[in-house]
């Protein structure tokens, strides 16, 4: 982005209520400050941006001043906010009481942190400029002190509750505009304002990571041609100069245990596929691949097959082939599909790819979905083997565990209130502030659903949030795991609260994608406004589970 | 004519810095906009616009040229004697 471009965006007038960010840095936040309010309103184009910035040399003291409510922290640290001999601007004669003092002022930059993190999301940036020339080593050298400030940084990022932006993946030109920091005090070339602006944005409005990776298997997953070589011919090694398709296999396997789904799209003879998949040095779990479709049939047929099973959109995948002709396919008959072309010996593919299903945190639910998912098609096909659905719910020896209240926060009531589509009551996301004004709010419940049955563990698949409201129960939030459907948790987690509010109402919106939870409330309630205890019993299909409450 | 040609390229480029840091002000009260007319030009305003002019025409001013940014005109002038 350009700065008139980013002026434009930051001064066209506000709208919607606003989103408070602190920008707290020691210099002259200036067209930073322009940057964060474009990069923000872009993410936010509902919400009116509300920047604020401290004083001039006093980053600690901005922390520390913090006293009205954020929806986001951005700390900006330069070097000199660890001293101010430094920075440029204030550059001075340096010995060794430079660390014992960037130590004292790091630590009321930690604990000002801290408390800001109690309460809002707060992204860090460490020094990205260099140094001014304050030691007599040459600049090809590290000198003895730059060594122990630098200890001290990565001491703060190692510790910090702030989530720290890896400044070395931003610009990567010119940082430094020094004759702007000696002119007004902005030290930075716009080009890097806009790099911190737009990673620090992305940090706080994260754009949904993918859910699934389709992958194809000759010149993909290994190198070779499984119909000509044989499954004893194809390699991901050292030896043969193929571990390229080696890393590619590693990397599945990160991804995997964190959640992502794994699907096999190949054109090959199944049955020498399940031989090549059941090679003892293969990298990649072969356990962790499903679907796998394996035919000779056109690529689409398999996508779509894949993401059936799943039960997921084709903008949440990515599909890795070789082959530029499968790919164009697939993206004419999926266009909102990420189609990435393999590219050998290219570590920025491995990178992006990554990044692309990059998480800060792997929780419990992201090991059972695999597993989830095998059982989900398990419990299917007894169903068009000819069981009933009936008898099939009624021998699934199904648990439903409720669990009321807000303390301590869980993690993933949040993730799942944030990226459910389907059965979503209103599709309203929450900022972390936003989770945290709902939660010390002392009017509201929240209810945390965990289910498991003879198929599989579940974990956590729904969250269920409101408040007391003339004698009945306000429903605002309501959101349910896609991996869940079809188990009657719904009509149960409907019943707990008819258990203790009559009527419960819906604060209910249409979205684009949540058709599933709309046909329920449709199921429940005509007028899809409130449902009441007796019209509840008339209408609710049998409930087999073994249900478990805790909480308040 | 080809000087003549360059002058409302100018004026116009200029003009879409002015907007972009100053979004209130309407097309014909950008030519006459002054530091001393308009409330919203601070010293802030006026390092965000003579980093808006570098960008847009590529170049950089000095000191003692940004003090001298005080209205369109004046800009408008220190471009011409480039």
């Amino acid at each position: 982005m350009k700065l008139i471009e980013a002026l434009q965006i930051a001064n066209a007038a506000p709208q919607g209520p606003p989103f408070h960010a602190l920008l707290a840095c020691g210099f002259t936040p200036l067209h930073l400050e322009t940057a964060v309010k474009a990069h923000l309103r872009l993410s936010l184009p509902a919400r009116s941006i509300v920047v604020r910035t401290g004083l001039y040399g006093d980053l600690a003291g901005t922390l520390e001043r913090q006293r009205e409510r954020l929806d986001a922290a951005l700390v900006v640290l330069e070097w000199g906010d660890l001293d101010p001999r430094l920075a440029w601007r204030s550059a001075g004669k340096v010995n060794g009481d430079v660390v014992s003092d960037a130590r004292a002022r790091l630590k009321r930059i930690e604990t000002g942190i801290a408390t800001l993190a109690e309460k809002t999301r707060v992204g860090l940036s460490l020094p990205a400029l260099p140094l001014p020339p304050v030691f007599h080593t040459p600049g090809s050298e590290l000198n003895r002190l730059e060594s122990a400030l630098w200890e001290l940084l990565y001491g703060l990022a190692a510790s910090t509750r702030a989530v720290v932006l890896h400044t070395e993946t931003l610009c990567q030109g010119s940082r430094h505009d020094l004759r702007t920091e000696l002119m007004n005090g902005f030290p930075y070339q716009f080009a890097h304002a806009d790099a911190l602006a737009a990673g620090f944005v992305g940090m706080i409005v994260p754009v949904p990571p993918k859910k699934g990776l389709i992958t194809d298997l000759d010149g993909t997953l290994w190198s070779g041609v499984l119909g000509d070589d044989g499954p004893n011919g194809i390699s991901w090694d050292v030896e043969h100069k193929t571990q390229f398709h080696g890393l590619y296999q590693h990397l599945l396997n990160l991804l995997a245990e964190a959640g992502i789904l794994l699907g096999v799209a190949s054109k090959n003879d199944a049955g020498r596929v399940h031989q090549a998949l059941a090679r003892p040095d293969l990298v990649v779990n072969p356990q962790r691949l499903f679907p796998i479709e394996a035919h000779w049939r056109p690529k689409p047929e398999s996508v779509e097959r894949i993401l059936e099973s799943w039960n997921v959109g084709a903008d949440s995948v990515v599909f890795v082939d070789d082959s530029r002709l499968e790919l164009e396919q697939v993206r004419t008959a999926f266009p909102a599909i990420e189609c990435q072309e393999f590219r050998r010996d290219d570590a920025s593919f491995l990178v992006k790819l990554r990044d692309r299903f990059g998480k800060r945190e792997v929780r419990e639910e992201d090991a059972l979905r695999v597993a989830s998912i095998r059982g989900a098609q398990k419990m299917r096909r007894t169903v068009a083997d000819g069981e009933s659905l009936e008898t099939l719910l009624a021998g699934a020896e199904a648990r439903v565990r409720f669990r009321w209240g807000k303390e301590p926060p869980d993690g993933r009531a949040l993730e799942l209130v944030n990226k459910t589509n389907q059965f979503n009551l209103n599709g309203i996301r929450y900022s972390e502030a936003d989770w945290n004004v709902f939660l010390s709010d002392p009017t509201t419940h929240l209810l945390v659903v965990e289910y498991e049955d003879r198929f599989g563990k579940l974990g956590k698949i729904a969250v269920l949030g409101g408040r007391e409201r003339d004698g009945g129960f306000e429903l605002e939030i309501w959101v349910m795991s896609c991996r869940a459907f079809s188990r009657r948790i719904e009509h149960q987690c409907l019943k707990m609260l008819l258990s203790r509010w009559d009527p419960v109402r819906f604060q209910w919106k249409r979205g684009e994608r949540n058709g599933p939870m709309l046909d329920f409330l449709t199921e429940m309630t005509p007028d899809w406004q409130a449902v009441r205890q007796a019209e509840f019993s008339r209408r609710c299909p049998p409930l087999f589970h073994e249900t478990e409450c805790t909480g308040a | 004519m080809k000087q003549s040609a360059q002058v409302p390229d100018t004026q116009q480029r200029l003009i879409g810095c002015f907007r972009a840091v100053f979004p209130e002000l309407r097309d014909s009260e950008t030519v006459r906009a002054s530091a001393s007319s308009l409330a919203a030009w601070d010293s802030v305003a006026t390092v965000s616009l003579a980093a808006a002019v570098e960008e847009e025409f590529g170049i950089q001013f000095d000191p003692e040229e940004i003090e001298n940014l005080n209205s369109f005109q004046s800009c408008l002038n220190l471009l011409a004697n480039r």
